[in-house]
């Protein structure tokens, strides 16, 4: 049995995957694109926090709030400048993939490309006898928790919400009925950058920030999104548990190795049920 | 109330309709009739604002209304319930009910639409928290009927509601759109059913290849031997 500090990495990890896994799906299932650049919106996350915190001297939740707002605001940017513009699948996706290295030279040439940290902000540790857990990762854990909370308010209280299901589900239905679906796209493309940045913030005191922090995280979020099946919101979630648990697990087992093993079993659940974990259909 | 005046719909090359011109006034009950691909429900999606209209003008009330979002269309009170009912399949009923009073606000409205959608169809009443995909093939249509009346509907257009159903339940179906009807709805009907169409409606078009081929009172079309002989079945 792993020692609890493992279990609590895992933790840390699942929450970072859940929060862009579920920005990615939420995005995917209105647009009907994957983001190939959630990651780099993770990584601005990251270096935008930072700067409002050392340059700017705002505290860091206020910073975070503020990050988002401005990923977000980049995000719907992105979208009406460059991905409304263009149409097919693969043209779109090649405009994401491009946008990865276009963020990425962006924030090296800002930001140079060695490491920075934050790990000043919220130090110490919390005592549970047997083992103690960073505040760091105690927040990184109970931030997911509140997002989630709140993002499913959103979706099924609210009227935005019904007005992003809807249109997920039935756009020209929705559109019969007058939801405005280029608008709700535009906020969820909001909304789903903002979480990818927030991801970002929340764990920019726990690693290290570099331009390059966002590929790892996006690269387990899709498979997040791949094992839970593409287009359900429930099974990013669940994904996002199972690939951070595994991961940490063998990782203390098999080291380097548990990333070799961990796409194998990727591969072998995608044998045997290609639709994921939930199926393709739950918006 | 509505007027098309030789509207013209295209996908890229393909004419779905070409210089229609029919005309609905308030309390009307027409049909549209036409076999596949007649463009029968490309002259709703352009009514409703989904299709783009190339040339000629849709008024309603002696306004333009072609080139307006369909969501400004639906709010004037032209409501369509789409070919295949299109429920939100993983909402509840409730939620797709409020989905079709979505650009309501007033609420002593939005409760007494609901009043008089459970009269009409008591069974939603029980199936409020199943969701769209839970429910048979009939109840679906009642339910897209049921969010179309939550819309407040002036104009409601059916898009062949009576699609997949048996011909008792299309004989149900056929008894609550009279009702929505005498209630002072005017009604648009398109069908491929022409038998019930005629039966329903006062007035008819018939579409063929998008252009209008035969039109008048429902009680001369039946008689009509090209009618008869292409829809009709005798
Ligand atoms: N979205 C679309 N893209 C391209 N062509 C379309 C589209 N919708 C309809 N069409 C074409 O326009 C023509 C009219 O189609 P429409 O759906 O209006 O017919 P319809 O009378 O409703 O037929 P049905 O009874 O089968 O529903 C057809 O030739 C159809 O192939
Ligand atoms: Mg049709």
């Amino acid at each position: 049995m792993p020692p609890a500090g493992i279990w609590i990495d895992a933790l840390v990890q699942s929450s970072t995957y859940i929060t862009m896994a579920f920005g990615m799906v939420l995005v995917f299932s209105i647009l009907g694109i994957l983001n190939w650049a959630h990651g780099q919106y993770y990584m601005l996350g990251a270096v935008v926090v930072f700067y409002g915190v050392t340059a700017a001297g705002v505290p860091f939740p206020i910073s975070m709030l503020i990050t988002g707002l401005i990923i977000a605001g980049l995000g719907m940017l992105v979208k009406k400048v460059l991905i409304d513009r263009v149409s097919g699948d693969l043209y779109v996706g090649a405009v994401t993939l491009a946008l990865i290295f276009f963020l990425e030279g962006l924030a090296s040439m800002l930001f140079g490309m060695q490491d920075k940290g934050l790990a000043n902000v919220m130090p110490g540790n919390m005592d549970l006898g047997s083992f103690s857990v960073s505040y760091q990762k105690i927040a990184v854990v109970s931030f997911t928790l509140v997002v989630m909370i709140a993002m499913y308010i959103v979706l099924n209280r609210t009227k935005v919400g019904l007005s992003i299901r809807a249109a997920a589900q039935e756009p020209r239905a929705a559109s019969l009925y007058g939801v405005r679906v280029d608008r709700v796209s535009l906020i969820v493309m909001g909304i789903g950058c903002a979480l990818a940045a927030w991801a970002g913030c929340i764990m920019a005191p726990v690693y290290a920030i570099n331009p390059f922090i966002g590929r790892i995280p996006m690269i387990f979020s899709l498979l997040a999104i791949v094992i839970g099946g593409l287009g359900s919101l429930s099974g990013a979630i669940i994904g996002g548990l199972i690939l951070g648990f595994l991961n940490s697990v063998m990782t203390y087992y098999i080291s380097y190795y548990s990333e070799v093993v961990l796409f194998v079993l990727v591969i072998i659940l995608l044998l045997v049920r290609p639709q994921g974990l939930f199926g393709a259909a739950l918006k | 109330m509505l007027e098309l005046r030789s509207i013209l719909v295209k996908y890229g090359k393909t004419v779905a309709v070409r210089k229609l011109s029919l005309s609905v006034n308030k309390g009307d009950f027409i049909t549209i009739l036409g076999a596949n691909g007649a463009g029968k429900s490309s002259t709703l999606n352009a009514i409703s604002g989904i299709a783009k209209v190339r040339a000629g003008e849709i008024d309603y009330k002696g306004e333009k209304i072609n080139g307006l979002k369909p969501g400004t269309i639906a709010a004037k009170g032209i409501i369509q319930i789409p070919e295949g009912r299109r429920l939100f399949p993983l909402m509840t009923v409730e939620e797709n009910l409020k989905m079709g009073a979505y650009l309501q606000n007033d609420k002593r409205r939005i409760s007494e639409a609901l009043e008089k959608v459970f009269i009409l169809f008591p069974v939603l009443k029980e199936k409020m928290r199943a969701k769209g995909r839970e429910l048979s093939g009939g109840q679906q249509q009642m339910a897209a009927i049921a969010r179309g009346l939550m819309a407040l509907p002036e104009l409601l257009m059916f898009d062949e509601p009576s699609l997949g159903l048996s011909p008792l339940l299309r004989q149900q179906l056929a008894e609550k759109i009279k009702e929505i009807n005498r209630d002072g709805v005017t009604v648009i009907l398109v069908e491929q059913n022409a038998r019930l169409g005629l039966m329903l409606a006062n007035y008819g078009y018939v579409l063929e290849n998008g252009e209008l081929t035969i039109q008048g009172k429902t009680s001369d079309l039946m008689l009509d031997d090209n009618v008869k002989k292409a829809y009709l079945g005798v």
